[in-house]
């Protein structure tokens, strides 16, 4: 499988080179075109597990596109304006937004995580995925605005609405961004991740929530 | 002090480099991320002052900043402590983002247009009169002066216009202007004709020396597209 990021970082969309009888995995509704030999089968790996991804803010089904008979193209694409990253799987696996899941190779394990009732509060959805595999795969991830890999080296403190993905390695703290609760009330920073240890963060330079708000001022109001 | 703005022109993101014991004042929400090592805390919009009717009237002034500039009342203070440190700030909208080393001159922007500043920078609010007013482009303004650095972002990308003489730009396009410049407002098309029919509403004539900032997209335009495109 060979994944290339085009039309970055604005209108992201990736192609994907599958050999023969590959497959991947894809965010149900990310297919923008793709060859006539790929298969499409649509799965919810268990209704249990696609209701959890339904409360994550996911989609309840996911696709596998496998290659047949030949060599096969997939283009993929995210709601949202912005960046997308092809990541490695390494042995630690990674963490992700639930929003930025976009694809993953068939045999990495994407597991729906609960954030906690601080994950509800931060805005950044209650729920994380958590990404492993035993073997070598890719997962593709997107974001809202460019997204940028910032190595952590210690100590950094993210808004929860800016995370993309991180390496599992890292251990991670939601909390307050101030040091007191008054000044975190009214800084308007929100919850923010404390990360600690070593590894990379994939952050996001804009922030969907922050930006629907912004934009829903100058909307007339909802008539039900 | 280091600075860089990345991811422009349509996601612009700033990032400043705090030597130890430096800070940076930014509206509130903007972070991104941050050393641990970066303290942040909270103050009031308004000009920092001592004593308790000092304090009240600030505590008035950033009110007032709130309920009519559309700003928060709250600014974010991020300091280096005895290191280094880092801080990555971004607007909410989509965009530009600008810097300029203010000189003592002042610099009129649209409120929301605000993201950071350093040094001695001074903030007020400014009634835009009867002017703002028919521009819809708000009644208020934002007056920024001192000497020290200040970063503005805009819906799309930032052009620099210097005016030598006279320019016009569409009201909904203005980021801000050099508080030199005057300026008339009045229809492009002239008259009550070309107004209805050039659709291009209301401009601003400036007049004099000095620099406009112009932003490629209009937010009005945007919210009127979409709200006739939604359900309902």
């Amino acid at each position: 499988m060979k994944i290339n990021i085009l039309y970055r970082p604005a209108h992201t969309m990736a192609q994907i080179w599958l050999a023969p009888n590959e497959s991947i995995v894809a965010e149900a509704g990310a297919m923008v075109g793709m060859s006539t030999n790929l298969a499409l089968q649509t799965q919810t790996g268990g209704l249990l597990k696609g209701l959890k991804r339904l409360f994550a803010g996911e989609t309840l089904f996911r696709n596998t596109f496998t290659a047949e008979g030949g060599n096969g193209e997939l283009l993929l694409a995210h709601a949202l304006c912005g960046d997308m990253a092809a990541l490695e799987l390494t042995p630690p696996g990674y963490f992700l937004a639930s929003s930025a899941f976009i694809a993953s190779s068939p045999h990495v394990e994407i597991e729906t995580r609960g954030g906690g009732l601080r994950g509800f509060f931060s805005g950044a959805g209650m729920f994380v995925l958590k990404a492993t595999s035993q073997a070598a795969g890719q997962i593709v991830v997107g974001g809202f605005g460019g997204i940028v890999e910032m190595a952590c080296d210690g100590n950094l403190v993210i808004d929860t609405g800016h995370l993309v993905a991180w390496d599992a390695a890292l251990q991670y703290k939601v909390g307050r961004s101030g040091s007191g609760w008054i000044a975190s009330l009214f800084s308007g920073e929100g919850l923010v991740c404390h990360f600690s240890g070593k590894g990379r963060v994939w952050v996001q330079t804009r922030n969907s929530g922050a930006y629907g708000s912004a934009l829903g001022r100058v909307l007339p109001a909802r008539v039900s | 002090m280091q600075h860089e703005i990345t991811h422009g022109p349509s996601f612009a993101m700033l990032c400043v480099d705090l030597e130890p014991g430096e800070s940076v004042l930014a509206e509130s929400g903007a972070m991104v991320a941050r050393d641990s090592s970066v303290g942040m805390s909270v103050q009031l919009n308004g000009r920092r002052v001592s004593g308790f009717f000092g304090k009240l009237k600030s505590f008035v002034i950033a009110v007032l900043r709130k309920l009519v500039g559309g700003e928060t009342m709250f600014v974010s203070r991020f300091a280096a402590g005895t290191s280094r440190g880092r801080v990555w700030l971004a607007p909410r909208m989509s965009g530009m983002l600008s810097h300029r080393e203010m000189k003592g001159e002042s610099l009129i922007v649209s409120t929301g247009a605000y993201v950071a500043s350093t040094g001695d920078i001074d903030l007020r609010v400014r009634w835009g009169g009867f002017r703002g007013a028919m521009a819809r482009e708000g009644l208020f303004f934002l007056e920024i002066s001192g000497t020290g650095n200040v970063w503005f972002n805009s819906y799309g990308a930032i052009e620099t216009i210097d005016v030598k003489g006279s320019y016009l730009v569409d009201t909904g396009h203005i980021v801000g202007y050099e508080g030199n410049l005057t300026f008339t407002i009045r229809s492009a098309g002239g008259g009550v004709v070309g107004f209805l029919a050039s659709g291009e509403g209301l401009v601003c004539e400036f007049q004099g020396q000095g620099r406009v900032y112009i932003q490629s997209r209009n937010i009005t335009s945007l919210a009127s597209w979409l709200s006739a495109s939604l359900p309902g």
